[in-house]
């Protein structure tokens, strides 16, 4: 009898592949979903602010048959250890990223309002803002197709930039608000779109934290310490 | 023919005084250490060397796949491999409460006062169930009626028979169910007020309502016993186990808290079998 990488039910083995497989497709979605939202606001497009809203159907469904296929594993196969944490780490996730793709389709809302109007060129400062969310999700989705705890480190560190940037582009948006009192309600929806953004950063850290829970079996979530390896 | 190696003189007060002036203080009830086992005259060892302490009042588990030396060591502990002709311990020490089993002046009959032991295969005597209970007793010396009822009461009672079988104490045990025919032989190895209780796969034979059952007896046991619990039932061994031991290829693998090796096992090998990824 010698240890191998497959479990002795193959049928266990496929089942942990699909949930790990419908996760990291919804992690593709909610990143489409996103881009899509900030695409159609920069570049005044509603029809990629519908897509964005309507694909978030397809974000709800993989949300319910990923619990789906965490309970029948559950129930099942009994899963242990890591492949315990696996299951209940795709299924957090899974609620994380139905999230985010909530916040898609709330930018991609205001965004179609935005755009009703005449063009403000400082919608552009937004960019920054959505470069930092979209590359801590897009970290933190890769973190949990490679089960790599590093760089979900990484996404968690984020944070400051992200506050940061947070900070900076809604105190902006903000400042124009008082002073532009014709486009006041934009400016308004874009301080909404700032706070959805920062959120989705946000989501990602959970994302992330979860990440870290899978690889090494610690809960770091609310502030706890991280396991001396990733030290 | 037992094997000469085990053929104790017998030396009743010193078993006992020794385990009666641990018990209060010591919280470590077995000591294994070291200990090599061959079935074979020392020619193989089917034990290579295992380690580990059993705490007192807690259920320890031991686990690992066929021919892992688990049920071995079970039965090293009560010196069940006595029967066997050819078994040799063939290195280190067994210590409950601070006595070695295996010294000269250690008796195999006396020690299993103290180390009692339910089986795979519930195995109640032919006799009635009162008989069964009041069995380990009666041998002891006790004949006296208001003794024997008392022990046999509070025995099918810590036993969790009581209720099903208290208003047919004169029928014959082997008329019970499967699962009350195994709780009798818990409660007939509780009369005798052993100090720790080893089980070889208790529920293997059992239907899941009877080991449902027979676990919460095992979980309310440990409030006044030491238990050691052979299982090849991972779920169970989770369910109702406070710490777990990993055997493989008659090695300890890993020893710990049965929260840290079914969440977070230290050594690929025990993640390996408990996910079932041994093939």
């Amino acid at each position: 009898m010698s240890p191998h990488q497959g479990h002795i039910l193959t049928n266990f083995d496929e089942a942990l592949s699909q949930i790990r497989d419908v996760t990291i497709g919804m992690g593709s979605g909610a990143q489409r979903n996103l881009n899509n939202a900030i695409r159609g606001l920069i570049q005044r497009d509603k029809s990629l602010c519908n897509t964005a809203i309507a694909d978030d159907d397809d974000e709800d469904r993989l949300e319910v048959e990923i619990d789906h296929l965490g309970m029948k594993i559950l129930t099942k196969y009994r899963p242990m250890a890591s492949d315990l944490r696996m299951v209940i780490t795709s299924m957090k996730v899974a609620s994380h990223l139905e999230r985010i793709s909530d916040q898609a389709v709330s930018i991609a809302k205001r965004s179609r309002k935005v755009i009703k109007s005449p063009e403000i060129k400082e919608v552009l400062r937004i960019e920054g803002l959505y470069k930092v969310a979209s590359d801590m999700l897009s970290n933190s989705v890769t973190a949990y197709v490679d089960s790599n705890s590093e760089l979900a480190v990484t996404v968690i560190e984020g944070e400051k930039a992200l506050k940061k940037c947070h900070k900076t582009t809604s105190r902006f948006f903000a400042k124009a608000l008082e002073v532009e009192s014709e486009y006041y309600r934009n400016y308004l929806d874009l301080v909404f779109i700032c706070r959805w953004l920062e959120r989705v950063g946000d989501l990602a850290i959970n994302i992330a934290e979860e990440v870290v829970f899978e690889d090494t079996s610690t809960d770091i979530r609310h502030g706890r310490e991280l396991p001396p390896e990733l030290l | 023919m037992v094997n000469p190696l085990y053929t104790k003189k017998l030396s009743v007060p010193t078993m006992s005084d020794t385990i009666k002036s641990k018990e209060k203080k010591s919280k470590t009830v077995i000591e294994v250490d070291d200990i090599g086992f061959s079935y074979d005259l020392g020619k193989t060892e089917t034990l290579k060397g295992i380690s580990m302490d059993v705490s007192k009042h807690k259920v320890t588990a031991l686990i690992g796949p066929s021919g892992c030396g688990k049920s071995t060591l079970l039965r090293c502990l009560n010196r069940m491999n006595d029967l066997i002709e050819t078994a040799k311990i063939t290195r280190g020490t067994i210590r409950i409460l601070g006595q070695d089993i295996h010294a000269a002046d250690v008796d195999a009959i006396e020690l299993r006062k103290h180390v009692g032991m339910v089986f795979q295969k519930y195995n109640p005597f032919p006799k009635s169930i009162y008989d069964n209970v009041a069995y380990g007793l009666r041998i002891q010396g006790i004949t006296k009626k208001s003794i024997l009822d008392d022990a046999v009461e509070k025995s099918l009672r810590g036993a969790a028979l009581w209720d099903e079988a208290k208003d047919r104490l004169k029928d014959s045990a082997l008329g019970l169910s499967g699962g009350q025919q195994q709780r009798l032989c818990i409660a007939r190895t509780i009369a005798v007020q052993p100090k720790v209780i080893l089980m070889d796969e208790p529920c293997s034979a059992l239907d899941p309502i009877a080991t449902a059952k027979v676990e919460e007896l095992i979980t309310d046991l440990r409030e006044d016993y030491t238990i050691v619990i052979v299982t090849h039932s991972m779920q169970q061994a989770s369910r109702i186990s406070d710490n777990t031991a990993f055997f493989y290829l008659g090695e300890l693998v890993e020893y710990n808290t049965t929260e840290h090796i079914f969440s977070h096992p230290s050594v690929k090998q025990t993640e390996d079998y408990i996910s079932g990824r041994f093939g």
